[in-house]
């Protein structure tokens, strides 16, 4: 033993320690290096230099030895755990969907390039396409008073001599003016359309197609003071709502495109509360998932001790028995649950075939959540066989001798003494289990994808969606995406699981035991 | 045990094992004889199938549409991969919480209590936004890749994993450690030369569960592997019976019941150990 240890202190541990550390360095330093090369993603390098800081403080200092085991467990614990749960905490705070995704700088600068008009008292001119010393160039006459124009990309200035103009009075040619031809301009087309002559005062002459240009004003004026945008087409004011977008002054509904991820702190969660549209499915939604928990758990305790009971006795083939009723638990659940929705099909599933029916499990919202249950019921029970029937084996047979003495029959026995045992000693499996089938994604997203849709008034919600599943269509849904609203429900999910298992962890004082 | 009785007393009983056994054994019974029934679908006629044959099986690993082995592969590089990397990162942390007295730890053991109740997918719109923010600048540990999801299953598994194999190392007696070091051993050395060897049944067991669980995670793997090269298992058979279920019926029961014999046998062997782990959280409140 002696010499294994020493074989592993002194120079050559220092050594491989040494060179182990300069490995992770120079990775994370690359890596900081490398995002701190990428616009957004300071918070990317700010995590990186932090790792790296902490890293070596641990590995090189000598008055952190605990944490020289901790640290590796501890980074990956903070960052790829706390640090989400943060991100979640911040997110339900923004107004972050579809149509809100950017920052309000990137949506100002988008909505200002969006908001043009063309200015329909001004003239529109003909235009021949060319280049002046390379640079794109164009020369314009007014179809009004076939007046005409230089323009390049910085002035647009009158000529009044020295163009050729043809027989209809449209300037076609000026010295130094090189026109283009019709199979470059092809090529080109999409310099052309982001073509802009400037005219001064917001206002701009711009291409309207090959050979015809009309002056384009700002029909949307931004005022940084007031932080307001006016039309000035119809004088509309649209000033900014606080939920991410430019909203009419006298039409909240009349929004301008697109909006950006607005900080408004309970705005998400009021929703939850207050908005019909978002309340209906999400109390629809909260009461199935209490209830599939509850009676989830309910089904497979009963049917689980049953079964511990039952084969606790001196009863024939007891090992062949137990050995095929734990197989529910080991076939991976995920493959279970997607044999069971085949199963269940209507046209070609095996529980139609049997009972010669063509019944439609899955479009009708009570038979869906029948079938989540028995399928439930299938998956758990055997896991409450087990901790049941290692419950019943756990409880001194002096109780039962005793009660027997006493007088006590076989079922005063089980229900009077080991029953409320049992309940005692199994009670935090059952609220872990309560906890696990809260967030049971697998069983309702693969069994029925939540389905029925056409229940819930919501869009997004079905008949048997719970909360997780709910939260994931809410943020990844095929027609809109809320993450904030996501976000938010994900905090109350957090907010319930969290309280369950703190009242839970505080009355079995496992809390007090460290 | 010496008992063994077939008399109408346990007539009840063995009523109800019976369903009991008839409910478990019937989906499986559904999928052996599809996965051999080449029609594809299971009509009517075909609940005892008339024609067995190995064309579903075949599918699988022929059809560069469906790449099967792809996808077992992916599922097994990172569930293997996520068992070691945190049962080995878990068990230093346990270790810690165990054997060492410093500031914090009893916080540290509470917060570690709390967060293991929480699955990981519960942020998962934070996950999402984070890693493809991540994508852009380390696409190999970003959204999409199997590095990221396996980064994103490691921070997952440290809560639990920490705390079981914290209960385990508490069982190991002091003395061990104590003669060790008398016998000059460092605490690395403690840990990697004394700690391991005992503890490898415990540890087999939990890089086990944590095998399992990550072969039959679906919500993250299924947000972050669109590719259909990069599915795992269960990405991948859900997408491939989601579209037309009924004409994939067949591959798909092949497929399931290849990837899962493996997984049944080496849980049927391990039971004991399993078992034992589950009923240790129990008795112990």
């Amino acid at each position: 033993m002696m010499y294994r240890l020493a074989g592993f202190t002194g120079l050559r541990a220092q050594i491989f320690k040494i060179s182990f550390m300069g490995l992770i360095d120079a990775l994370l330093i690359w890596m900081f290096f490398a995002s701190l090369a990428k616009d957004d993603a300071s918070t990317l390098s700010t995590v990186i230099a932090v790792i790296f800081v902490v890293t070596n403080i641990v590995y090189f200092a000598k008055f952190t030895l605990p944490f020289k085991f901790l640290l590796p467990g501890l980074i990956l614990l903070v960052t790829f755990v706390v640090v989400p749960v943060v991100y979640t905490i911040q997110m339900s705070g923004y107004q972050y969907k579809t149509g809100n995704e950017i920052s309000k700088s990137d949506a100002l600068a988008q909505i200002e390039a969006n908001g043009l008009a063309i200015d329909e008292a001004a003239p529109t001119y003909e235009m021949v396409l060319g280049k002046i010393n390379g640079n794109w160039a164009a020369l314009l006459t007014s179809q009004i008073d076939q007046s005409v124009l230089l323009a390049d990309e910085s002035k647009v200035e009158p000529l009044s001599s020295g163009y050729e103009a043809d027989e209809y009075g449209v300037a076609r040619t000026y010295p130094g003016f090189e026109p283009i031809s019709i199979d470059f301009a092809a090529n080109n087309e999409e310099a052309i359309i982001g073509l802009k002559f400037p005219l001064g005062d917001g206002k701009f002459i711009a291409p309207q197609g090959i050979d015809v240009a009309a002056v384009l004003a700002q029909s949307l004026v931004y005022d940084k003071e007031k932080d307001i945008f006016t039309n000035t087409v119809d004088g509309t004011v649209y000033k900014d709502n606080k939920r991410g977008n430019y909203a009419a002054v006298d039409d909240p509904n009349n929004t301008l495109t697109p909006g950006w991820r607005a900080w408004n702190v309970f705005e998400n969660y009021t929703h939850l509360l207050t908005d019909p549209n978002v309340r209906g499915p999400f109390i629809g939604v909260f009461v199935w998932t209490v209830s599939f928990a509850v009676i989830s758990v309910l089904m497979m305790f009963s049917v689980g001790l049953l079964l511990a009971v039952v084969l606790n006795q001196k009863i024939a083939l007891r090992r062949f028995y137990r050995s095929i009723l734990i197989l529910p638990y080991a076939i991976p659940s995920f493959m279970s649950i997607l044999i069971w929705n085949g199963m269940f099909n209507r046209q070609f599933g095996a529980i139609n075939a049997l009972f010669n029916t063509e019944i439609d499990f899955f479009n009708s919202p009570w038979l869906a959540k029948m079938v989540i249950l028995i399928v439930n019921l299938w998956l758990g029970f055997p896991y409450f066989y087990l901790i049941s029937s290692g419950a019943l084996q756990s409880i001194p047979s002096e109780l039962e001798e005793a009660a027997q003495i006493d007088g006590a029959n076989n079922r005063q026995v089980m229900t009077k003494i080991k029953l409320p045992l049992i309940l005692q000693i199994l009670s935090p499996l059952l609220i872990a289990s309560f906890a696990f089938n809260f967030n049971n994604f697998n069983i309702i997203y693969l069994l029925t994808g939540g389905g029925p849709t056409d229940v819930l008034n919501g869009k997004t919600a079905g008949a048997t969606d719970i909360l997780i599943t709910y939260t994931y269509k809410t943020a990844f849904g095929s027609q809109e995406q809320n993450l904030g609203l996501a976000c938010a429900i994900s905090m109350v999910i957090f907010f319930i699981v969290g309280s369950i298992s703190l009242w839970s962890l505080r009355r079995s004082k496992v809390l007090e035991s460290m | 045990m010496s008992k063994v009785s077939l008399r109408p007393k346990h007539f009840w009983s063995h009523l109800f094992i019976w369903g009991l056994i008839l409910f478990t054994l019937f989906p499986i019974y559904v999928v052996i004889t599809s996965s051999f029934n080449p029609t594809g679908s299971l009509a009517t006629s075909s609940l005892i199938p008339d024609i067995w044959s190995m064309d579903n099986y075949k599918v699988l690993f022929n059809n560069p549409a469906v790449p099967y082995m792809t996808w077992v592969k992916n599922s097994v590089i990172i569930a293997v991969a996520n068992a070691i990397i945190s049962v080995f990162v878990g068990t230093a942390s346990a270790f810690a919480f165990s054997r060492m007295r410093f500031k914090g730890r009893k916080l540290g053991l509470q917060a570690l209590l709390l967060v293991q109740v929480f699955p990981s997918f519960l942020a998962l719109a934070a996950i999402y936004v984070m890693m493809e923010r991540v994508y852009t600048v380390f696409p190999a540990i970003g959204l999409g890749s199997l590095g990221g999801l396996l980064l994103i299953y490691l921070g997952g598994s440290m809560g639990v994993n920490a705390w079981l194999l914290k209960g385990y190392i508490d069982t190991i007696p002091m003395e061990l450690d104590e003669a060790a070091r008398i016998d000059g051993a460092s605490s690395f050395q403690v840990f990697w030369l004394i700690f391991f060897p005992l503890a490898a049944p415990v540890l087999a067991v939990t890089a086990l569960l944590s095998f399992i669980g990550t072969f039959n995670e679906f919500v993250l793997a299924s947000l972050f592997l669109q590719d259909v090269n990069s599915r795992t298992v269960a990405v991948g058979l859900q997408q491939f019976v989601g579209a037309q279920f009924g004409q994939n019926w067949g591959p798909f029961a092949a497929g399931s019941l290849l990837a899962a014999i493996p997984l049944v046998i080496l849980f049927l062997s391990m039971q004991r150990f399993i078992i034992g782990g589950l009923t240790q959280g129990a008795t112990k409140g």
